[in-house]
């Protein structure tokens, strides 16, 4: 293979000097200049529908040339600020617990969403035939290692500096006994990584980057500040300041393809279903993490939700995309009324299983209660009855032995797990527009609960084969479950998980054994 | 239900006896397609090993790529299937099945079918990811053209499944 210009040119510069101590900025220049990918012909190993146009521009040329001296003064002045000023004023054991535990689940999981964008980014690099377009997903992947790194230190400097330790320090391994995980590794692995590779950078750059990451990687910075955490901002707002170039990437890979006509035939169904995909989980779970996750209040979900999702990127960001054909997803609005609810009937479902949990997680208080009521008319009634009837059974003391995922088995509350998303759902008690539909096919059982997932799996089952937590475990008693996925602190006695942040009253493997709670298999009884 | 760990299991253990029994690479490549067959994709005929499979594939892959290395040569590890034949005679053969197909059913059948006898280490990556993504760019292209023509009523219909429970959904 032939060298390219830019390698000859690095190689040149070694062969005069073996060990140099500096880089003249005429050699940088002229490196810059060169910089190009010799293929006599694009051979990508990734499938897609769209055919990706060979002159697509890109700014990588201007910003190379300042990306590594910006992206280290970055770096320092983070790390600079976490390791000397913060840690000087105790931060790290300043916020409110309820956050500390949040950001347990936050950072760790973005951590996963950061490293699959490193391969997604990737991905595209191999699909992109212009070189130009290559050099912006090749500037990503740089960003989206850096950004791996940054949630994976928030978790260690919690681990090092928070009172709570537990969940901070070992959350790579625990994540995975809960339901969250499932439903996260769907929108932050899969739909960033399987399937068309112009889909994943429609996941991954127009939906996960240009929508959520505002919620995400914004707001979470404001509920942060406002419970008293420090780390957070200084290490998510670096983050954020790189999404602006992932989301123009997004916007690039739309232009590369604007003139295919495949793109009149695919994209906005590739948009709709993307666009879904990432809503299903990250409406229920940000806004729970923020309103249940918090002591002290920024402002509803629902409201954050309809500003970010709904009027900036659903109007303005897609209406900028208009001219090339792209429209509004018309599930955006089925996710509009989700974003009222979803997120309550999350919560009553996460803490009903807490003991998986590889965090902290507490009931409203009376407060929390009055707030809730205030921004959801109608969520005391529901919510805060049966969470107020938990409490009264003696959910938050080990010594009562009641769980409340046997409140919900023993009063007929069914809790399935819709098997393209993840995400659990409790028909009886859902308050959003969950549907429930369940099918037989080729001797297997599988539940969903909305038309647009339904209509996903129908038409590519393949993709949506991970088994629910309910098939994983059916049979097995819950104790066990914790002890094989590693839910014990250091004692090898008290659960990690916790279903209150109070330091006393912490609940034991043998609490839990004596509940003698045993999973069940919704499906298998149909 | 499997009432037993996730990691260390019985099951497990017994199919990480059959497959350290396998001595050499046809049979390896035989057992390997025929687990496929039963316990992978949608096309499986058989569930009853859903929480264990991907890791008891995964072994079978182990034993069939160690027996490869120690009978191929350089030259065949890049250009010949285990099955004996040649990668590209396998393309050959399979990227056609495709190319003037216009049923998205029968498409995913092929397309699964040719993951499920070829998938590495059955044959070499460089040539299982060239056919496979040619075969999966052809399906989405059949799978997501007037993706939304068919009420979900006739989806399910085509696609064959029994409907258990429609809770509150039209
Ligand atoms: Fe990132
Ligand atoms: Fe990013």
């Amino acid at each position: 293979m032939a060298l390219s210009a830019a390698t000859k040119a690095a190689t040149d510069a070694l062969s005069i000097n073996r060990a140099p101590t500096s880089v003249n900025p005429q050699e940088v220049h002229r490196w810059l200049q060169s910089f190009n990918w010799d293929f006599a012909q694009n051979r990508t190993k990734y499938p897609t529908k769209y055919h990706m146009a060979n002159d697509t521009k890109e700014q990588f040329k201007l910003i190379a040339k300042e990306y590594a001296r910006m992206e280290s003064v970055k770096d320092e002045r983070q790390f600079g600020t976490l390791l000397d000023g913060l840690t000087r004023l105790g931060a790290g054991n300043r916020m409110h617990p309820r956050w500390g535990e949040t950001m347990k689940v936050a950072s760790n999981f973005l951590e996963v969403g950061e490293y699959n964008a490193i391969a997604a980014s990737a991905m595209l690099w191999d699909s992109a035939t212009a070189a130009e377009q290559k050099n912006g997903y090749l500037a990503q992947v740089l960003d989206e290692i850096r950004h791996t790194h940054q949630c994976g230190f928030v978790n260690y400097y919690y681990a090092k500096h928070y009172h709570d330790p537990a969940g901070h320090n070992d959350a790579r391994r625990t994540r995975a006994i809960g339901p969250l995980w499932k439903g996260m590794k769907r929108v932050f692995a899969d739909g960033f990584i399987s399937g068309d590779a112009v889909e994943c950078s429609i996941n991954l750059q127009l939906v996960g980057e240009a929508c959520f990451t505002n919620p995400l990687i914004v707001a979470i910075t404001e509920w942060a500040s406002a419970n008293g955490d420090e780390i957070t901002p200084t290490v998510f707002l670096s983050i954020e300041t790189d999404e602006l170039r992932h989301m123009a990437n997004g916007y690039q890979t739309v232009v590369s393809i604007a003139n295919d006509p495949a793109a009149q035939k695919y994209l906005n169904t590739d948009l709709n279903n993307a666009f879904w995909t990432q809503q299903k989980y990250f409406t229920p779970v940000l806004g729970m993490l923020f309103e249940y996750g918090s002591k002290y209040k920024v402002e509803p979900w629902v409201k954050t939700w309809n500003r970010w999702v709904y009027e900036d990127w659903g109007g303005i960001w897609i209406g900028r995309l208009a001219k090339y054909g792209v429209q509004s997803p018309p599930s955006l609005r089925d996710a509009k009324k989700d974003a009222y609810w979803a997120h309550h009937d999350l919560f009553l479902l996460a803490y009903a299983l807490w003991p998986t949990g590889f965090f902290r997680l507490s009931l409203p208080d009376e407060e929390d209660m009055e707030w809730f009521e205030a921004n959801y008319p109608g969520w005391d009634a529901h919510y805060g009855k049966i969470l107020r009837e938990w409490k009264a059974l003696g959910c938050e003391d080990p010594k009562s032995g009641f769980l409340p995922i046997q409140w919900l088995a023993e009063n007929g509350h069914q809790v399935y797990v819709d098997r393209v998303s993840q995400v659990p759902f409790c028909p009886s008690l859902a308050k959003s527009s969950v549907t429930t539909r369940i099918h037989e096919y080729n001797g297997q059982k599988h539940s969903f609960s909305d038309e647009w997932g339904e209509r996903m799996w129908l038409t590519e089952p393949e993709r949506y084969e991970c088994q629910s937590i309910f098939e994983q475990y059916g049979g097995r008693e819950l104790s066990d479950v914790i002890v094989e996925g590693h839910g014990l602190r250091s004692d090898e006695e008290t659960l990690i998980a916790q279903p209150h942040v109070r330091a006393d009253k912490l609940w034991t493997i043998d609490d839990i054994k004596r509940a003698n709670c045993v999973f069940a298999d919704p499906l298998s009884a149909l | 239900m499997p009432n037993y760990k996730i990691h260390q299991n019985p099951v497990r253990n017994e199919w990480l006896e059959k497959i350290a029994a396998l001595e050499n690479v046809k049979d390896a490549t035989a057992f390997l397609q025929d687990f496929r067959m039963k316990y992978t994709t949608p096309l499986r005929t058989s569930y009853e090993l859903d929480v264990d499979y991907l890791f008891i594939e995964a072994k079978a892959e182990e034993r069939l790529s160690l027996l490869k290395v120690a009978a191929f040569s350089n030259e065949d590890l890049l250009s010949m299937a285990t099955t004996g034949e040649t990668a590209a005679d396998v393309a050959q053969a399979w990227m056609p099945k495709l190319e003037s197909e216009k049923c998205k059913f029968t498409g995913e059948r092929i397309h699964m079918e040719f993951r499920q006898l070829y998938k590495p280490p059955v044959l070499p990556v460089n040539v299982f990811l060239k056919i496979d993504s040619y075969l999966g760019s052809r399906l989405m292209e059949l799978r997501n053209s007037n993706y939304y023509d068919c009420s979900l009523d006739e989806l399910r219909e085509q696609r064959g499944v029994k409907v258990l429970m429609l809770g509150d959904a039209a």
